[in-house]
Parts: structure tokens; sequence; C-alpha cells
């Protein structure tokens, strides 16, 4: 032992080294408090201008993402669904199986599965154009409808058959395009890319351009495609009611738009894609869980910024 | 003498028009009120032909009654969805005349390209009129809501399938 050792005369890079520690004693706990609570969202909904975040947890921020208010959730929340003629309304599909409502913004709920079948919620969904149509996806088992809002439940349609199996709807939107029929298209993302059913469920099929049979009829190059990597699950999609031709999806290898109502989709950003929301009123306006982090954009996807989520 | 030919000219006219005429009261009253299928009239003998097509050819997978395949939801073990039907509970009172003709002419593959179905396309085998008789005799089984509502997504479809 040394007399240096033994009298010990702290300098100023002590007190910088002690300094940065106590910093990251304190600041780096909630750092980590912040990117676990990320690391639990499963789910993103505007409800108006509240921007709701869900998984084990259900948190709501009425200020753009500066502060968080939790609210109580009956279970874990694996999908979460709104319509902006009901606001205060709030849809959640459950993972341990069912659906729950809220009027009040997420303070109190009601479970109501009358006639579905049990399983986790994939998926969740409310038609565009009628508030009280809800679809849910039931892993391993098919997507059902409900006409009133929740209350009662009829299965609509076996799940999708892409690459010879039965894949789940991992999510679902209903995107108010014409097809034809009468109706308009819910869009299922699954495992193994993307697929849409019309509304009078005849059957699930890909995204083409509409015009593409009359090209195949009259001879002509077919209309351009540029699909979703084809190698990827499609996590999560958003349809933008503004704009119903406008989509957003949430992949592993990031977030990508379509404005052609899903035949022609472009990169909008890099990283772990895992849920993704647009806002009622600004198809530009978009939130997104990035690499395990919350992140909105004001510009449909060409820049973003993190939220912390305290 | 050129009397009698303007009498015998007049007779075979109004014979010509009194056959006319009743030839065109009986159309009309074979005519089934509200019901046409891409655009023509549907008489009672093409729904009543069209019922006889429907027994020998859709009946074993749509159903006597129309009714469809049991728990017809469902994809069968193949991964192939059953046959829907063709009632009101079904889904083809949604789709127009046009596309359910080519679906019955060419498979659901001339709609939906690579769908599997085990729908088979009814070219060769039915001629396009007795198609039409088919699809009419079904139309005429719906009730009113799912007549209009056809009817409208007839009127819309422009050709797009």
């Amino acid at each position: 032992m040394t007399n240096s050792t033994l009298n010990f005369e702290p300098d100023r890079r002590h007190f910088l080294a002690l300094g940065m520690g106590a910093a990251a004693v304190l600041v780096l706990p909630g750092a980590v408090r912040a990117a676990d609570r990320a690391a639990d969202i499963r789910t993103l909904a505007f409800d108006g201008d509240t921007l709701l975040i869900a998984g084990a947890t259900l948190r709501a921020s009425l200020d753009g993402g500066r502060s968080w208010q939790e609210r109580p959730t009956p279970s874990p929340v694996s999908s979460i669904a709104t319509h902006p003629a009901r606001p205060g309304r709030l849809l959640a599909g459950l993972a341990r199986g069912g659906v729950a409502v809220s009027g009040d913004g997420g303070s109190s709920w009601t479970t109501r599965s009358d006639g579905l079948a049990s399983g986790e919620v994939t998926a969740l969904a409310v038609a565009a154009g009628n508030p009280d149509m809800i679809y849910a996806a039931i892993r391993g088992d098919g997507l059902w409808k409900s006409e009133d809002a929740g209350a009662t439940w009829a299965l609509a349609m076996d799940r999708p058959w892409l690459d010879a199996a039965e894949r789940d709807p991992l999510t679902l939107v209903s995107v108010d395009l014409d097809t034809g029929m009468g109706g308009i298209w819910i869009y299922a993302g699954t495992e193994k890319g993307l697929t849409r059913v019309p509304d009078c469920f005849c059957r699930w099929q890909d995204v083409q351009p509409g015009n593409a049979m009359d090209a195949l009829a009259a001879g002509d190059a077919p209309p351009a495609e540029a699909p979703l990597p084809a190698d990827e699950p499609v996590l999560s999609l958003a349809s933008a009611l503004t704009a119903p031709s406008k989509l957003y999806a949430a992949l592993p290898s990031g977030v990508w738009a379509s404005q052609d109502g899903g035949v022609v989709w472009t990169h909008k950003a890099e990283g772990q894609g895992r849920a993704i929301a647009l806002h009622p009123r600004d198809e530009n306006h978009v939130a997104a869980i990035l690499n395990g982090a919350l992140k909105l954009s004001r510009d449909g996807g060409a820049t973003w910024i993190a939220l912390a989520i305290a | 003498m050129r009397r009698a030919a303007t009498i015998g000219a007049a007779i075979v006219a109004l014979s010509a028009i009194g056959f006319a005429v009743l030839a065109q009261s009986e159309t009309d009253e074979d005519l089934v009120e509200g019901l046409s299928f891409l655009g023509e009239p549907v008489t009672v003998a093409d729904i009543s032909a069209g019922q006889a097509l429907y027994a020998e050819n859709c009946a074993s997978c749509h159903g006597a009654e129309l009714e469809g395949q049991p728990d017809w939801r469902r994809r069968l073990d193949n991964g192939r969805m059953p046959a829907p039907p063709h009632d009101e509970t079904g889904h083809t009172w949604h789709h127009s005349d046009w596309n359910l003709f080519i679906v019955t002419k060419g498979g659901v593959g001339a709609v939906v390209p690579g769908y599997e179905s085990d729908m088979p396309a009814f070219e060769g085998i039915l001629t396009d009129d007795e198609i039409a008789d088919v699809l009419s005799y079904i139309k005429s089984t719906w009730p009113d809501r799912q007549r209009k509502f056809q009817a409208e997504v007839s009127v819309n479809d422009k050709g797009d399938l």
C-alpha cells in the first residue's frame, strides 16, 4: 500500500467521473424503463388527437407524446381500434381472448365476446364506413365480424390461405376503396405477406391493380407493381381515412407506404418496424414503433422524432 | 279489280299488326317483373330452363335449395373453400351480372388469377345463354333487398373484374 493510495486527494477528473457515474445511476434506469415500455407496446391507435399505446398496459397521450397517462386494461391488449365517428370509444382485442370496449377513452371497460371464438385476438379493425361494424381475427380460427359494436359476433370467413397453409392475420385494416361488389376491402398482414378480402367475404386474394384483368384481356403489358418484401411478415397496417388509397405498413425492415391501395410500396424508414397508426384527419401524421422506440412523423414518414414514454 | 287488291292488302296489313300485337302481349306476360340479366329482360321460360340446368350442373355442390355446402365459411382439408350458398345467406348477390357470368364461364381464376377452387369453368359445358338462364334463376330466388343491391352493383360494374 502506498502513500498515494492512503492520502487520496480528489482532483477535477475524479469529480467528473463521479458526476458521470451519478448521472448514469439517475438517468439510465429511466432510459431502461422507457425502453421497456416501448418494448411492451404491441399496438398503436389515434383516438382523435389522443395517441394510444397498448400491450401489457395502456397509455394515452393528449399532447403529442410529451406526457402520458396510464389507463386500466381488462387484460393484456394485442390490438386496439378506434373510429373518428365514435370519439372516446376504444376497442381492444385481448391477448388472452375476447374483445373489450371502452366508451370513455379507456378509463373503464366492458368485455364483449358473445358468440366470439376463444383464443387470442391477433387483430382488430373497425369498418371505415360503419363504426359499429367490427372485425376480429382469432389465432388458429378465423375472421369474425360484429355488426353491433361487439355485442354479438359471427364467423365471417376462414383465415387466408398463403404458401400452402392457413395464416393468422397479424393485423387488419378496413380500406375504403370500392371492391366492385357493393362494398370495400379488408386488408390483412400475415407472416407470409399482405392479402385482402372484400367485405362480402367471398375470397381472400392478392392485392392487384384494378385494371390488371383489363390489361390481361387486351394483351397489354401488366400495370406496374412493387409489392412489399416477400420474405417478411406484415406486422401492422394503417389506412388513411382522409385518403383511402394511402396505406402504411410496419415490417421487420421498417415502415413502408403505398399511395395506390397497396400495389406499389416505397420504403419510408429503416429499422425494425412493429406497429403503426395514422391520425384520423391527417394522413401524413404517423406513429410507429421502430427499433423498439415510439416515433412520430408529421410528413408521411420522411422524417421521424422519437417520443419518450414516461 | 284495284278495289279488291286494296282490300286484300289492308287485310294482310291488319293481320300482320294483329299478330305483332298478340306476340308482343304474350312476351310481356312472360317477362319477370323487375328482373334482368346483363341488361336483358328475363322470361319465365328462361327461369324454368335455368332451374333445370341448375339442378343438373350446380345443385350437387351448391345445394338443391341453393343452401351451399355445410360449414361453407371454413376451408376444406385441401385449403379450398366449400361451395357457398346462392341464396340470400351467401355472397353471390354482392357480385355483378358480369362478374357472375365470367366466374361461371371461366372459373374463379378468371376474376382472381391463380385462385384455386373446386368450381369448374363451365365454358364448353353450358352455352352463354344457358349460363345466363342459370344465373337468372338464382337471381329470381332472392328477396327484394338482395335483388336491388345486386342490380345496383351490376349497374356500377364498369367491367373491372
